[in-house]
């Protein structure tokens, strides 16, 4: 290109940029949902899962199959992501007006965002706590999304995070299941003694570390304080126990992981991996998790064990708290076709499908009262559900819990305790400066 | 020769081709190790990673197919051709009307259009999303093929013009003798010319549109409008345990764009050299 | 000859026909992006709500006090200096060495052989490497190993002083056969009678390199610069695949804080604020370039 050229490219996009820099558009108001409509059954339903992959993806597949058979005039459009990539799905179908006609959320402030943005339909004519659907559900899954008394979430499973650990490996090193923080941090080398890397972790995502955290935040600070500084408005994030959870963090991540500080390098999937072949003696997971990890790759159902992160001695939080919470789905607010929508997702969460959702090789034990029991679910699962259900503090995901711009903050932060380069102090001082400038 | 070289000479060459080969493995052998991985257990995988897989079968291959590559395959070929016949024909009708044809305002559009090589994709990213969205384009193969075209034409267009202004005059005297109208001359004359620039600019092209990430990933999203670079990732997501699958994956990603450089290299480096010699 | 071109205005309209749909294609979804870019950048903008609140300059103050846009304009740096000398000036060395074998066969073999990575994709490039430094199975630190080095064996991308030098190695293994290449086609150029006077004078291969390729590729030498800082700067793929940025925003780029603080941490605007300076950086880049190979053109 000749030097002119360049002269005349540059008034030419100079003007332009006077004449139309002003120009942007807002929000396209479509009309509200009406999810009380008797449905039609035709036309095509979008839905967006966090289902995909071995061994979950069948589970919606089957079920949209059975709902095309039931009604021929209905496609089932199926976007199934991962635990990982529904992060960044979501927002990106959120950000180009593109979200589908059912979407799966987390609670807190995840859901609250498309609350209040418009883009949740108001569902509480339907699912609300006192209609025929609502009471099949248990109440506190219904009420953890809802928000200023509405309900609008259609609350699909129970989750909560556990060690899981291997019964023959403790066998093998002469270890008892950890009383303490303490003595799981002691129990470590003796593990390591025996062959075995004791707790596998990789914290490639960022999140699997929050995970940690947010169990040991609920030990250590009181749940009032946790609450408040979830919420930018009211954060000060200036209790002790913030940074004794950090410290704590580090220590059990240089005691007991085999990668230590470069545990940022490894997949989560590599350290459920090792855990399931039998390499790994523990293994922090999430209910959903624990039919995936006995499912054949060595670990058997028998020698799979579970018990809460143990508490650290003195910690001034509560210590019956357990770090978990039901995950379920959203109508979208501008959805021609919300009735539809609705009795699809009736459909899915009748007793039979919410059955076989809490069975095995799935898993994912279902909200739907009386859909986990001992004889549907495996032996795990259903410990694990019941220890969620009788905890009388649930402590929701902290990446999932606070506004987008704090939850990265943590991620960081976390991964910052991990690689040591970042004190405790300076990663709580990083995220309260997110806090603060979120407000 | 060798004997005029000297004894340092000698040891100089040693050591240049030493270090020529030795670069060539570091080339190839992560390739390899990828295309082995391929036919490797998981078990294995974890194990030795300089063993040679115990069981030659193709079974990952299979279920790296099975699990959506083959669906991500067809969208790439799907985008890559569509997007490349575009772009090579809006940009040589564009050279032609810039060299060939007297236009008005001929040395500022030259600028507008060459001035978009410039011009990086990250930066219209917001408000890309904001225009495909409002335009109802938005996960659609329409979004790729546009997108891939607009970033595209500059480049290919500053490839033929220069090539085109090589053409000799005389060429459009001819036509213009035999009565032929610019349009025939264009496709009788003129682009049967230019073919080995036009076959440098497929090539080029081809190679761009099977390995664009940033617009596939963003403007996306269904299994349906992926493509190989995002599928890939996705696989890789859903599948995180079945390392092998993905590896067979990547391999099927890799081979047809590298057995393309293969036979069009001599394509792409006079390309690339015609026109940037300039 | 040119009488032959001289039509009635109306006929000399009529072929804009020829460059209307590069125009409009240019103009619509390359351009005019970039001047809506400039007006988002001056907007606080919810993508939940989709609401946009006037801001003024207040993205890019927050720009300057954010230690992550820092350095990620430092990596941007850092990948520029290492590409420039390994994709420009070692690529020239290595045309060099390549070019001055006798062999034809050889020549075009080894660079064939340089060129692959370059074909396949900088996601597949950077998922394989991603397993090349994974510490656990990767193929880096059992190399290691095996000659004896075990000791220096980590986790490469897991850590913030190994990562960001992981991914750019990756991304030098990946890119430097296509320079290579290049300079490969500038040297071939050089009429040989040049080089046969030097044989003549009994010039060494070291000071026929330095006398005579490096000046007479000085133009290719030029471009590929330019090539390299503004590709460095538009760094993306490879990042978002290795590492997402992390570990602790330790491997961030321009490119993916970009991405992050507007589809991530819900900041479009500010997205749009590390865009306009991106274009800057970009521009000013091809600005040089120019006015480089003007100064040129004027000297010879």
């Amino acid at each position: 290109m000749r030097p002119r050229a360049l002269t005349t490219f540059a008034a030419l996009a100079g003007a332009s940029v006077l004449t139309l820099a002003g120009c942007s558009g807002g929000p396209a108001n479509a009309p509200a949902a009406d999810v009380t409509a008797e449905a039609e059954f035709s036309g095509t339903l979008s839905i967006l899962t966090k289902f995909a992959g071995d061994p979950l993806s069948p589970y919606f597949e089957d079920l949209a199959a059975e709902y095309e058979r039931l009604h021929p005039g209905v496609k089932i459009e199926l976007i199934q992501e991962t635990d990982q990539s529904v992060k960044d799905k979501t927002k990106t179908l959120t950000a180009s007006d593109a979200l589908p006609d059912i979407y799966f959320t987390w609670t807190g402030n995840w859901a609250e965002n498309f609350v209040r943005g418009g883009r949740a339909a108001d569902l509480s004519k339907v699912i609300g706590p006192d209609t025929p659907w609502g009471r099949t559900f248990s109440k506190a899954s219904l009420s953890a999304f809802a928000y200023d008394g509405r309900y609008y979430g259609i609350p699909l499973y129970n989750n909560g995070k556990f060690m899981g650990y291997n019964k023959a490996a403790f066998a093998k090193a002469g270890v008892k299941v950890p009383a303490t923080f303490e003595e799981l941090l002691s129990s470590c080398p003796t593990l390591r003694k025996a062959g075995y890397e004791p707790v596998a972790f990789g914290n490639k995502d960022g999140w699997p570390a929050l995970h940690y955290l947010q169990q040991l935040f609920a030990y250590t600070v009181p749940e009032a304080t946790l609450q408040a500084d979830f919420r930018p408005g009211t954060a000060k994030l200036d209790h002790p126990g913030y940074v004794t959870a950090l410290k704590q963090f580090k220590t059990l991540v240089d005691t007991c992981t085999d990668t230590g500080d470069g545990t940022n390098g490894v997949l989560y999937t590599s350290a459920q991996e090792a855990f399931s072949r039998g390499k790994a003696a523990m293994y922090y997971q999430e209910v959903l998790e624990f039919d995936n990890a006995t499912a054949g790759r060595g670990l058997s159902p028998d020698d799979f064990g579970i018990f809460p992160l143990p508490v650290p001695e003195g910690a001034g939080g509560n210590p019956k708290a357990i770090e978990g919470a039901p995950e379920g789905y959203l109508v979208n607010a501008r959805s021609p076709r919300a009735a539809l929508a609705v009795d699809f997702m009736k459909f899915v969460t009748g007793s039979k499908n919410a059955e076989k959702l809490s069975s095995p090789p799935y898993g994912q034990p279902s909200t739907v009262i009386g859909a986990v029991t001992p004889k549907t679910s495996s032996k795990a699962v259903f410990e694990g559900i019941e220890m969620v259900n009788r905890a009388p503090q649930l402590a929701s995901w902290l990446d999932m819990v606070t506004v987008p711009e704090v939850a990265d903050a943590w991620l960081a932060g976390g991964e910052a305790v991990i690689s040591g380069d970042t004190a405790p102090e300076k990663v709580l001082e990083s995220v309260r400066q997110a806090s603060a400038s979120a407000k | 020769m060798v004997s005029r070289l000297g004894f340092l000479g000698v040891i100089a060459r040693l050591f240049m081709w030493v270090f020529l080969l030795g670069l060539a493995v570091v080339v190839l052998y992560p390739l390899l190790w990828m295309a082995l991985n391929g036919f490797k257990t998981n078990a294995e995988l974890f194990g030795n990673p300089f063993a040679l897989p115990v069981d030659w079968s193709f079974e990952n291959y299979r279920k790296a197919w099975n699990r959506g590559v083959s669906n991500y395959l067809t969208t790439s070929v799907l985008v890559t051709v569509t997007s490349t016949i575009a772009t090579v024909f809006v940009s040589a009708w564009a050279a032609y009307g810039l060299t060939r044809v007297n236009i008005p305002f001929s040395k500022a559009i030259t600028s507008v259009i060459l001035g978009g090589l410039m011009l990086a994709p990250t930066v219209a990213l917001v408000p890309l999303v904001k225009m495909f969205q409002a335009m109802g384009l938005y996960n659609s193969f329409w979004a790729l093929l546009i997108l891939y075209t607009a970033f595209r034409v500059p480049f290919t267009t500053f490839l033929i013009r220069a090539y085109m202004l090589d053409l000799p005059r005389e060429v459009d005297e001819a036509a213009d003798v035999d009565g032929a109208g610019r349009w025939t001359a264009f496709w009788r004359i003129i682009l049967p010319m230019c073919k080995p620039i036009i076959t440098s600019t497929i090539l080029l092209h081809v190679l761009f549109a099977w390995n664009e990430y940033l617009f596939a990933m963003v403007f996306t999203s269904g299994s349906g409008v992926q493509t190989l670079p995002v599928g890939l990732t996705s696989l890789m997501s859903k599948h995180g345990t079945d390392f092998p699958v993905v590896f067979a994956g990547m391999v099927i990603a890799a081979v047809p764009v590298v057995l393309l450089f293969f036979f069009g290299q001599r394509y792409i480096v006079k390309g690339l050299a015609d026109g940037i010699g300039k | 000859m040119r009488t032959i071109f001289r039509r009635a205005p109306f006929q000399r309209a009529l072929g804009l026909a020829w460059v209307i749909p590069a125009l409009a294609l240019v103009g619509v979804f390359v351009y005019l992006p970039l001047v809506q870019n400039f007006g988002f950048s001056t907007l606080k903008w919810d993508i939940y709500s989709g609401s946009q609140e006037y801001v003024g300059l207040e993205n890019y103050r927050k720009l300057i006090g954010d230690p992550v846009f820092w350095s990620s304009f430092g990596n941007n740096l850092l990948y520029a200096v290492v590409s420039i000398a390994f994709q420009v000036f070692g690529a020239l060395l290595l045309a060099a060495l390549v070019e001055s074998i006798r062999s034809e066969r050889w020549r075009r073999g080894l660079r064939a052989v340089y060129f692959i990575p370059s074909a396949i994709s900088l996601t597949v490039a950077g998922l394989l490497f991603y397993f090349v430094y994974e510490p656990n199975l990767g193929l880096l630190n059992h190399a290691l190993d095996a000659v004896g080095l075990g000791r220096f064996g980590q986790s490469w991308l897991g850590q913030g002083d190994t990562a960001m030098l992981a991914i750019i190695a990756m991304s030098q293994w990946q890119g430097f056969g296509y320079s290579t290449l290049l300079f490969a086609v500038a040297i071939q150029r050089i009429p040989s009678e040049i080089y046969g006077a030097a044989a003549i004078d009994g010039t060494g291969p070291i000071r026929r390199f330095v006398h005579v390729t490096v000046p007479l590729v000085r133009e290719m030498t030029g471009l590929m610069m330019m090539v390299t800082i503004s590709g460095a700067f538009q760094v993306f793929n490879e990042v978002m695949v290795m590492t997402g940025g992390g570990p602790d925003n330790s491997t961030q780029v321009l490119g993916t804080w970009l991405y992050r603080s507007g589809f991530v941490r819900n900041n479009f605007g500010y997205a749009a604020a590390i865009a306009t300076v991106l274009f800057v950086i970009t521009l000013g880049v091809a600005m040089a370039q120019l006015w480089v190979t003007r100064r040129r053109r004027v000297e010879w």
